[in-house]
């Protein structure tokens, strides 16, 4: 898959997709960056696995809110980088003031427990470490944001819970040399900070935990002998002259991979083998020769015979009465491993390297990937102890555990209206916002200048900060008022920028509006809901607000409310600051 | 030649059927053109052409023929 253009997985994709019968494995992306990629990749990777993936990515920088709603998928995926919690505090963090520090630091530690709250039944979570790489300034000081991300991993650390596995980014990063990671073009442009290269090894290294919640961790790993267990062919060269010692230049990285298999083997790891030769030359080895070390106590099948390899990996399966898919074959011989990779795809199989000392290394990757390691079943049993016990101390209701979370940030709206300063900003609002915008209309910055200076219409927008930071210019509401009924308003467009929904913002912000329509003179409101491809998140936004619906044209939805009526919602932790007469 | 190849990226990245992509396509009219997908097909084409296409190029190739332009000029 590391090899793989971007235009390649599209097109493997779109060949695989419906080929796998099966429940389909449901995945939520949350972060707070921009992942554009990710999700081509993962469902490829999931589909080369023969998972059928179903991948929902989560709302731009809204990790605790979705964390709170995406609660019954098989996986959770969570980006929480530094890059961008950076940002948004400070451009020079080295000198944030002590206060700040630490009112950062406890928002994260209050935010990574929700989310373990929120998501403490999914099966699976991953969550990333947080990493201080972007900010490498010298190699023997410690910076502050090093200091602090340092705070950061040792408290996931201390939280986490059974069910959650910690991606070690800074490992990655290393894997991959973190220049060709991170590219920051795209972060400034559309934060999306990380690269195809590094999204593909993301993948591949987080394959492993959907394998173990699928059912499809490895249960046997078969060897062939020649070249594979040892230096040479026994058949040709003889015992004197095959090398697996662990003195010899060449015959120690094949002492090595047999130290690993005598470690699977300790490790509850079926170990076959499956080579051509006759029998009792590798009989002999097996029991005769001085460096050997994987003895046939280790072994369970031996398929030493001149049969196919694809007919002796089959009877392997069958005889230990296992699924074919739960084998890990490893050969020298390119013939051998595109033989089984044709016949039977369902076997991973590890070709022996042409550099010699990769291939412990190469063997390595594949256990940690395809077997599960745990020592023994009492490991297993603590794990799940620890997980109760961290249950129990958490049984707080989530609900009220996010309200209060979300009365700490101590947000504040300020709302104008027609404030030609914000012309702009207003109308890239209408260009770009797809999923917080009730009837999508785009309007250019002279439209909304009419708007404007239009005695008819109201152009409102809404400011909001928090006490991490200024969002800014982040909310707008276009109103006119109907030609027929003068004292009936339609609202033309509402929206509101996806980085701040789901903190309750949306419903302080329509009360205010529709108090402000109210005093100058109104006394009913009309507003469409229009579905697009991307606003179902706000299908039934007016019903919540207190609108009632007269009208639904093939999904268009058209709401109406007697001001008289009308009870606000109380949202007593959001402070209003008014700009409006 | 180029220019097929590059109807075909787009025709990937935006799953839509390659006689779809006309020469006026654009943001406009291609649904499935958004600003992820947007990233997506800055990505296929450049490894598509092998180049880098410049940040402040990046928002600006919005439509076929100015993609079309782009790469014709970096691949020379």
């Amino acid at each position: 898959m590391e090899n793989l253009k971007y235009t390649e997985i599209l097109q493997l994709n779109k060949e695989l997709v419906g080929t796998i019968k099966s429940k389909p494995y449901e995945i939520a992306v949350l972060s707070n960056v921009t992942v554009n990629s990710f999700k081509e990749v993962l469902e490829y990777s999931c589909r080369l696995n023969q998972i059928e993936p179903d991948v929902e990515l989560g709302n731009f920088d809204n990790i605790v809110q979705d964390s709170a709603v995406l609660t019954n998928k098989d996986m959770v995926i969570i980006f929480y980088d530094v890059l961008n919690i950076v940002d948004q505090v400070s451009d020079f963090f080295e000198d944030l003031e002590e206060e700040k520090y630490s009112n950062l630091k406890n928002k994260l530690f209050t935010e990574i427990e929700i989310i373990f709250e929120n998501i403490k039944n999914t099966t699976s979570v991953v969550f990333n470490s947080f990493s201080s790489a972007y900010y490498n300034y010298n190699n023997v000081q410690v910076s502050k944001i090093e200091t602090f991300v340092n705070e950061l991993n040792i408290y996931l650390e201390q939280k986490k819970s059974s069910n959650v596995s910690i991606v070690n980014i800074d490992k990655l990063f290393t894997n991959i040399g973190f220049k060709q990671s991170i590219d920051y073009r795209f972060y400034h442009s559309s934060k999306a900070p990380y690269t195809f290269a590094f999204l593909k090894n993301y993948v591949a290294s987080i394959e492993t935990v959907f394998l173990r919640n699928t059912g499809k961790l490895k249960k046997a790993i078969i060897f062939d002998c020649d070249n594979t267990l040892w230096k040479g062919v026994i058949g040709e060269d003889g015992m004197e002259d095959i090398d697996m010692s662990p003195a010899s230049k060449s015959g120690k990285f094949y002492h090595l991979v047999q130290r690993i298999a005598v470690f699977l083997s300790k490790r509850g790891v079926i170990v076959c083998l499956c080579s051509k030769n006759n029998e009792q030359d590798v009989l002999d080895v097996l029991r005769h020769h001085k460096d050997m070390i994987l003895k046939e106590d280790h072994i369970v099948i031996k398929k030493v015979n001149w049969i196919d390899k694809a007919s002796n990996l089959r009877a392997i399966a069958s005889e230990l009465n296992i699924g074919i898919d739960s084998l890990v074959f490893v050969d020298d011989s390119n013939f051998e491993i595109n033989l089984i990779k044709e016949q039977i795809p369902e076997i991973a199989t590890i070709q022996v390297p042409t550099s010699i000392s990769d291939y412990p290394d190469l063997i390595l990757k594949n256990v940690y990937k395809y077997f599960n390691l745990v020592l023994n079943s009492d490991d297993a049993k603590k794990t799940e102890m620890y997980k109760q016990q961290f249950d129990r101390e958490k049984s707080k209701n989530a609900f009220s555990y996010i309200e209060d979370y979300l009365a700490s940030l101590e947000i504040e709206l300020t709302v104008v209206a027609n404030d030609k300063a914000h012309m702009p900003r207003i109308a890239q609002l209408t260009q770009k916002t797809n999923q917080f915008n009730l009837t999508t209309f785009r309007y250019s910055e002279s439209q909304i200048d009419h708007f404007m200076t239009d005695k008819k219409h109201e152009v409102y927008a809404m400011f909001v900060k928090d006490k991490f930071g200024d969002n800014g210019l982040t909310g707008v509401c276009i109103v006119k008022e109907d030609e027929i009924d003068s004292k009936n308003v339609i609202i033309d467009t509402l929206l509101m920028s996806c980085r701040i929904i789901g903190r309750n913002i949306e419903f302080v912000y329509v009360c205010h509006i529709i108090k402000d329509l109210a005093n100058k003179g109104y006394q009913k409101i009309t507003a469409d809901y229009i579905p697009s491809k991307k606003n179902a998140q706000v299908e039934d936004f007016y019903n919540k607000v207190g609108f009632s619906i007269i009208e639904n044209i093939d999904g268009v939805k058209r709401y109406k409310l007697n001001i008289a009526d009308f009870e606000p919602k109380k949202v007593d932790y959001i402070k209003i600051n008014t700009e409006l007469d | 030649m180029e220019n097929t190849k590059i109807k075909q990226v787009m025709s990937l990245v935006f799953e839509v059927p390659l006689e779809s992509i006309a020469d006026h396509a654009s943001s406009d009219n291609i649904e499935n053109w958004d600003s992820l997908r947007h990233l997506n097909l800055i990505l296929a084409l450049e490894e598509e052409f092998g180049v880098s296409i410049p940040d402040e190029e990046v928002g600006n190739l919005v439509n076929y023929k100015l993609i079309e332009i782009t790469i014709n000029e970096l691949v020379k």
